[in-house]
């Protein structure tokens, strides 16, 4: 069998480092795009007419089944065309992110959507009830009141779909991204095929240490959300 | 944008002959995890020693990286590692000539397990301790008392979120293409390749996975009205985050 | 000072008021009887607009406002002259009882922050809650919950405030503290309207009770006539289940 240097896990690690702010960024990008997204799909749900509701839905279950994979190369193969045809526009030449970034939002957009809306339906009605009985807007009760619990209703969630977008946001080098993923695969060709296993273990070990660092933030969030709030009088 | 419809229609027909492939994986990966997933959140729930510990950082493991580096660890490590070890048995088999879905059956499975477990954990949490305390109380040994009473109910629970689970493992399976396993979308990917049509074959790929997803919903929605009948609560598989 | 005029309202095919005409002058204490699905509750919240009727007028002081077409301004210049006090109380859970208290003060009405603290604390005072001011609402008892809320209504120095059977969610032992409350108000000479079922309290405090039944006013006056005299069979029904037999009522 070859032989396995787990030296090498520690050495690659270095080469791998340089490149992690590009896998963040895609990560940063598709949280903000997919956001976006998701509140107009949480809003068309919520308080949208029959058939926006209608498209809403759709989307979100064609979401749900969607290989991640699959919905990157059908971005990749499919948007320039897309574009060029109706629009006359090459974008054949763009960084290869912006198909990553367009990828991971509409998909993470419908998560998005339905972690917004179920924490937004679980907070009491009479909440924006008492708050424009004493005369704030429907927006300032929006706003000040039901906005903030729902965030503190939606963390646990969110830092799921973070987690997940990560994960997934790692097949970007099968169209050749170069993040810590793209830049593993080069170095396991610059080693012609020697050392992947050391190369996929560092990677591994990466994603799991970035996991525990955002599951222990979140933690931490949720608890100073909640500091002072505990039910005392049962 | 022009898509070659005859094309697409050829294809998707071609690639359906990977659904056989994929249910399996999903099938066996989700079988042979069910007992083992449930042994790792008993180990949880009842704190015993050094397995929980274990399981604690396996399951965070498994979920705290991307499938697609299990599979391509488990790809780059077993066969040599089993070809070794055939080597020093001195049996006559060549590893390289079995069928590349046994490690996807393997992936699979120990992904599966981690994800499983966690949802079996808080299943059970869910039944309340009194009707382990009353089972035994009259006379039921431990093992009679899960099997009928506990785990009934607990899988109340559990259905909306193995049918998630479900869900994305048959989405996972889409990598194992990378096993040169002859699933649906490596199918697709090959036949695209002789043409350049990507986007007909990722598009047939995409319409596949959105049927067997529909269907898995629907079992579940099935299997959960059937097990709801008896209980006021109802949860609902297709609602599942 | 409030006047509704013919107010209708129906839930899907469900008519909940019929054609219900109301006055309340100043310093009026209004309670408001009647068996569950008489419509008292939605009457209530009909007032300010946390349901629109179908029909009918609200003349509020020099405010005439015709349901039908009520403009988002002609409402928030009617909620900003009434107060409201739920059921379940309603306190805002990210606030302190002190921040539930100014809200509507500093957002609503534009009051600066350290004038709205000081009326938010006269008024948690008043209620006999100045030693909970940085207590969040899951800290305190439900009898407390809903005296923070009454807190709230009288900061912004309402016309009027609207009680929604404001003890039915409290055990027993705390609506006493509440009850105490309100009575305090009343003999203040605050203008309430108050959907309730306590009994003691229509009788010792209310100057006027209005009896509704299936959408519409049975009948209504003051404590004496309606409690020991009423005219209507429906009334008469509606009270014997309610009160206990009693020969002598002394007042």
């Amino acid at each position: 069998m070859r032989p396995f240097k787990p030296l090498f896990i520690l050495e690659v690690f270095f080469d791998l480092l340089p490149f992690l702010p590009v896998t963040l960024l895609i990560l940063a990008g598709s949280v903000f795009f997919s956001s976006l997204l998701g509140l107009i799909l949480a809003r068309a749900k919520i308080a949208g007419r029959k058939i926006s509701r209608l498209l809403s839905n759709t989307y979100i279950a064609v979401m749900r089944c969607t290989p991640p994979i699959v919905l990157l190369f059908i971005v990749y193969y499919g948007l320039p065309e897309l574009l060029f045809s109706t629009i006359g526009v090459d974008i054949n030449s763009i960084e290869k992110g912006i198909f990553v970034l367009v990828t991971f939002s509409l998909l993470f957009g419908a998560t998005m959507s339905e972690i917004m809306r179920s924490a937004y339906e679980s907070i009491d009605k009479g909440q924006r009830e008492a708050a424009v009985s004493i005369g704030l807007s429907p927006f300032q009760a929006f706003y000040r009141i039901v906005l903030p619990q729902a965030v503190a209703v939606a963390l646990p969630n969110f830092s799921n779909l973070l987690i997940n977008l990560m994960k997934d946001g790692s097949l970007a080098f099968t169209i050749g991204l170069i993040d810590i993923m793209g830049k593993g695969s080069l170095i396991i060709s610059e080693n012609f095929g020697s050392y992947a296993l050391e190369t996929y273990i560092a990677l591994a070990l990466i994603y799991w240490g970035l996991t525990l660092m955002i599951e222990r933030s979140f933690n931490m969030l949720e608890k100073s959300l909640s500091k002072g709030k505990k039910s005392i009088a049962g | 944008m022009e898509l070659n419809i005859e094309y697409m229609i050829d294809t998707f027909f071609l690639a359906l002959t990977g659904v056989p492939a994929t249910l399996s994986i999903t099938a066996v990966a989700l079988l042979v995890s069910a007992p083992i997933a449930f042994f790792m959140a008993i180990s949880k729930i009842y704190n015993i020693k050094i397995i929980k510990q274990v399981v604690t950082g396996y399951v965070s493991f498994i979920r705290g990286t991307p499938i697609v580096l299990q599979i391509l660890i488990i790809y780059s490590l077993l066969p040599s590692l089993f070809n070794a070890i055939v080597k020093n048995m001195g049996w006559n088999i060549n590893i390289f000539d079995m069928n590349p879905i046994i490690y996807a059956y393997i992936v699979f499975s120990l992904n599966t397990c981690a994800g499983l477990s966690e949802i079996f954990r808080s299943a059970l949490l869910t039944v309340n301790k009194g009707q382990l305390e009353a089972a035994l109380s009259i006379g039921m040994s431990p093992v009679q008392a899960y099997i009928r009473i506990i785990i009934p109910q607990a899988l109340v629970s559990a259905i909306p979120n193995v049918c998630n689970l479900t869900i994305n493992l048959i989405k996972g399976t889409s990598l194992a293409f990378m096993m040169t396993v002859k699933e649906v979308t490596a199918i697709a990917k090959i036949e695209a390749s002789y043409g350049y049509n990507y986007i007909e074959s990722y598009l047939d790929i995409l319409f596949i996975y959105i049927i067997l997803c529909s269907i898995i919903q629907l079992l579940f929605a099935l299997v959960e009205k059937h097990f709801v009948s008896y209980r006021a609560f109802s949860g609902s598989a297709a609602k599942a985050i | 000072m409030l006047e509704l005029i013919n107010i209708h309202k129906a839930f899907k095919n469900n008519a909940v008021l019929k054609g219900v005409n109301i006055k309340v002058k100043k310093g009026d204490v209004v309670v408001i009887l009647g068996p569950s699905g008489s419509g008292k509750t939605t009457l209530l919240r009909c007032i300010n607009f946390l349901e629109r009727a179908d029909k009918g007028e609200i003349i509020f002081d020099d405010l005439h406002v015709n349901i039908n077409n009520a403009s988002s301004s002609e409402i928030s210049k009617i909620r900003k002259k009434t107060a409201f006090v739920f059921q379940n109380f309603n306190l805002f859970n990210n606030k302190t009882a002190l921040e539930n208290v100014t809200e509507g003060l500093i957002v609503a009405r534009k009051v600066p922050k350290a004038e709205a603290i000081e009326i938010a604390r006269k008024a948690l005072s008043k209620v006999g809650l100045s030693n909970r001011e940085n207590y969040y609402p899951s800290m305190l008892s439900g009898g407390q919950q809903q005296r923070v809320a009454i807190a709230r209504a009288i900061a912004v120095n309402p016309d009027v405030i609207l009680f929604d059977e404001p003890t039915s969610a409290l055990d027993p032992e705390l609506t006493g503290e509440v009850l105490s409350v309100m009575k305090q108000l009343a003999r203040e000479g605050i203008t309430m309207v108050v959907v309730t079922h306590e009994m003691s309290f229509a009788r010792d405090v209310a100057n006027h009770i209005v009896f509704m039944d299936g959408g519409i006013i049975i009948e209504e006056g003051p404590p004496e006539e309606i409690f020991l005299n009423p005219r209507e069979e429906r009334t008469k029904q509606f009270l014997s289940r309610i009160l206990p037999p009693v020969e002598n009522y002394a007042i």
